[in-house]
């Protein structure tokens, strides 16, 4: 990130590996809403969603003393976890067939209140938002579909009614579209 | 992350080559930020909070930390250091639960003279140095989560829990005052828990024979609420035992060993809820 952060994400994952609660409280302050808002959109029950969300913070919690700023960033360590347990939550749990309904056609409404965030979290959510308005309308459904609805290629093919191949095309575009805007480099 | 992950994710995102599935799963973490956020309800850290006790953190791949800490067996006084492992490292141990004595232990009987010189401060509208309620950085945590809590409900477990849902209440507070002798003393307190915690930091060591006293003061009385004694962290916190009220002032003073059942001395530090 240029902008310097008002508080550091990644100062305090260190120091919630130390077992600093304090440091935890804080880095869960500045990012729950954040963890939660991706888990309900890809499960969309709000109860399951706190759970998950739970899961995902005791998991950052015992495996802080893993996390190698080096690899990456703090926010992304932790996004990168609640996604990885909403997806796994959804797809041992057949139960939640209802949700496919919504997944990648609406967004949930919008619950701001006492949401409380970095600029860093903020600025960074109005970037990834705009690097997604880049894509076609095709190609954010394929991508809504396949990372919130953790869908596979042939799933999502099914999904849009088109073959294959199409499918993994429009992904693949999206995302190399996405790493261009975003300006990741792995 | 995981392999399931380095094999899944940025493929399933369409990926070509190895280099490209990193990059991906990479672009990926950031869509997790295009969500709405959604605020979670108080209930919510309040219960994660609570868990933390009972989940041991993994240890830094480099660096095991020795635990400086056991259960304070009741029949015997605490005995600050000499639980730690002699191979422990020189530097001061990290924030550890005071070995406390419980608070059912029998307290030492009083000599005549101490009953005597006994100070009824805490009945007095005394100078009480009620420290502003600031913006202190809580210096809980520390490493006592490891292999020395891992025996079910240990006192220090109780313990860690509790100050964990204090601190995780919506209407947690805070208080620091200076420790006369050396040190400061924060109360952190929520009024819905009815609890508070006093962590102090650079408290003086004491005598073998004495020991730090927590006591709440309510209408004049002192009720006595545990007993702390330093250790060799720079920290020290005990949550205190007993139910607190609003406006209840939380004293520390210095008795004999095992505690007494009134302040003997007047307190090192008062501070009011």
């Amino acid at each position: 990130m240029d902008d310097a952060p008002t508080i550091d994400l990644d100062a305090l994952l260190a120091q919630t590996a130390t077992g600093d609660q304090a440091a935890f409280s804080t880095l869960y302050d500045q990012t729950a809403s954040r963890v939660l808002g991706l888990i309900r959109r890809v499960m969309i029950d709000p109860a399951q969603s706190e759970e998950v969300t739970q899961e995902v913070f005791l998991e950052v919690w015992q495996s802080a003393s893993r996390f190698d700023p080096n690899k990456g960033r703090a926010l992304t360590w932790i996004m990168t976890m609640a996604h990885r347990r909403a997806i796994d939550r959804i797809r041992s749990a057949q139960a939640s067939r209802n949700r496919d309904t919504a997944v990648g056609i609406r967004d949930l409404p919008t619950a701001y209140d006492q949401v409380s965030e970095t600029v860093e979290v903020r600025i960074e959510h109005e970037r990834v938002v705009a690097a997604m308005s880049k894509l076609s309308e095709t190609q954010r459904e394929a991508v809504s579909l396949a990372y919130y609805g953790g869908l596979s290629q042939s799933e999502v093919a099914e999904r849009l009614g088109v073959p294959l191949g199409t499918a993994k095309t429009r992904l693949r575009d999206a995302m190399i579209r996405l790493r261009q805007e975003l300006g990741v480099t792995g | 992350m995981s392999d399931k992950n380095r094999e899944g994710l940025g493929y399933e995102l369409g990926a070509e080559t190895p280099d490209e599935a990193r990059e991906f799963e990479a672009v990926a973490a950031e869509l997790g930020l295009a969500a709405e956020p959604i605020a979670p309800p108080a209930s919510l850290k309040a219960d994660l909070f609570a868990k933390l006790a009972s989940t041991p953190q993994l240890p830094p791949l480099d660096e095991p930390t020795p635990a400086s800490v056991s259960p304070a067996p009741a029949s015997v006084a605490p005995a600050p250091a000499s639980v730690a492992p002699a191979s422990v490292a020189p530097e001061p141990a990290p924030l550890a639960p005071a070995p406390v004595a419980p608070a059912e232990a029998p307290a030492a009987p009083e000599s005549p003279v101490q009953l005597k010189s006994r100070s009824r401060w805490f009945s007095r509208p005394i100078a009480i140095a009620a420290a502003a309620a600031a913006a202190v950085v809580l210096f809980v945590g520390g490493t006592f989560l490891g292999s020395a809590l891992s025996g079910g409900d240990s006192f220090q477990e109780q313990q860690a829990s509790a100050l964990a849902a204090i601190n995780a209440a919506p209407d947690a507070q805070r208080a620091t005052a200076d420790v006369e002798g050396g040190g400061t003393a924060t109360l952190v307190w929520s009024g819905q828990l009815g609890q508070s915690a006093l962590v102090a930091k650079n408290l003086p060591s004491l005598p073998n024979d004495k020991t730090y006293e927590l006591w709440y003061i309510r209408d004049g009385k002192a009720t006595a609420a545990g007993t702390m004694m330093p250790g060799n962290a720079p920290a020290t916190w005990r949550v205190l035992d007993g139910k607190m009220a609003a406006g209840d002032t939380v004293g520390v003073t210095v008795e004999p060993r095992g505690g007494s059942t009134q302040p003997t001395t007047n307190p090192i530090v008062a501070i009011s809820s």
